[in-house]
């Protein structure tokens, strides 16, 4: 059962040897792979010098693009599962054999750590979690299935998910769209409780004024999602 | 404006928003480059249903008739979407070029590593007459 973590990373110079530490130790048996998405510091210096094991996009791609290739990688690699796993260290290894324990023992297709099943550790903020809990009435609604967390960025899968993934990305803010496409697609989604830390460093791709357009996009492409 | 009119560009608009939608449940479009459309598409449509709204903006703007008051919108918007095309497209302009610049550098090696392993080749012959 080969396991491979894709770590898409954009400026995270602070905290990127972290992440790839916590995985070493705490997740042994996981390959990893760092997915540098033309950043502006030293992310990609330090990872070659480190001797890490990082592609290097030449051109910037976004969050989508930049997984969408780490899924490429896992597939034509033979991996069996591959989980999308923050570099900003926001989240913790340690979860990583559990997931795959319980995607394995359950035949899932996916499964997603969620802040908001224990509701411990970090929260987000008071409005972050109003339009996270927007997403889960309106996926409820739609698709008939409770997700808390749809926004999470900690997400493992098999080989028939990383195939639907290869075939279409959504160039940015995915993860809620995706998480309809599944169950659209009648795939085996399931949350497990997982707690996170606040981020290190670096700063969160959705600022304050994007968070509009981010609501209003991932909206209409949740109801395109149901209309596909 | 008269109903006709009013009814003749509702229909066009929601023709319109049908088939753009379409497009992107296709996937012919991207979503993200569709909303500027989108957003264009249904503004006309609130100031079409609602023309007394129009009325009142176009009295505060100083416009006569409220279908020029469509007409100007609709032109304004055009001119919007034609500049983020402009800047997108200026993007993908810089993106293409730094990937065929990648590709070239790449080649190069490889055929330079090609090219160091045929000598190689050669020079074991050579040893071996």
């Amino acid at each position: 059962m080969k396991k491979l973590v894709i770590i898409p990373a954009f400026n995270e110079q602070e905290s990127i040897l972290n992440t790839v530490r916590d995985i070493k130790e705490n997740a042994p048996g996981f390959d990893y792979v760092i997915i540098n998405d033309c950043s502006k510091d030293k992310t990609l210096r330090i990872c070659r010098n480190n001797n890490l094991n990082v592609l290097d996009l030449p051109v910037n791609l976004g969050i989508g693009g930049a997984v969408q290739t780490g899924y490429l990688y896992a597939y034509s690699h033979d991996y069996d599962i591959a989980v999308q796993f923050d570099g900003d260290g926001q989240h913790d290894a340690k979860y990583l054999q559990y997931m795959a324990d319980i995607l394995q023992e359950e035949n899932l297709d996916m499964v997603i750590g969620s802040r908001f099943i224990q509701k411990e550790g970090f929260q987000s903020s008071g409005i972050r979690r109003v339009g996270i809990r927007f997403f889960t009435l309106l996926i409820r609604l739609l698709f008939g299935k409770t997700i808390t967390d749809a926004t999470s960025g900690m997400r493992m899968c098999n080989r028939k998910v990383m195939e639907l993934f290869i075939k279409e990305y959504p160039r940015d803010y995915p993860e809620p769209e995706t998480v309809s496409r599944l169950l659209r697609h009648k795939c085996k989604v399931k949350e497990v409780p997982v707690i996170m830390r606040e981020r290190e460093a670096g700063v969160s791709s959705i600022s304050l004024g994007k968070s509009a357009y981010y609501m209003v996009k991932v909206t209409l492409a949740i109801l395109i999602e149901r209309l596909r | 404006m008269t109903l006709k009119v009013q009814i003749l560009i509702g229909i066009i608009l929601i023709l319109v928003l049908g088939a753009i939608l379409n497009m992107v449940r296709k996937r012919q479009l991207e979503l993200k480059y569709v909303l500027a459309w989108l957003f264009c598409d249904l503004t006309l449509l609130f100031f079409d249903c609602f023309p007394d709204t129009m009325i009142i903006v176009a009295g505060f703007l100083g416009i006569y008739s409220p279908v020029n008051m469509i007409f100007f919108l609709g032109f304004v918007f055009s001119l919007i979407i034609i500049f983020s095309l402009t800047v997108a497209l200026s993007r993908v302009t810089a993106k293409v070029r730094r990937m065929a610049q990648m590709m070239a550098l790449e080649n190069y090696q490889m055929e330079n590593e090609k090219e160091i392993s045929g000598t190689d080749k050669q020079k074991n012959l050579t040893e071996q007459k």
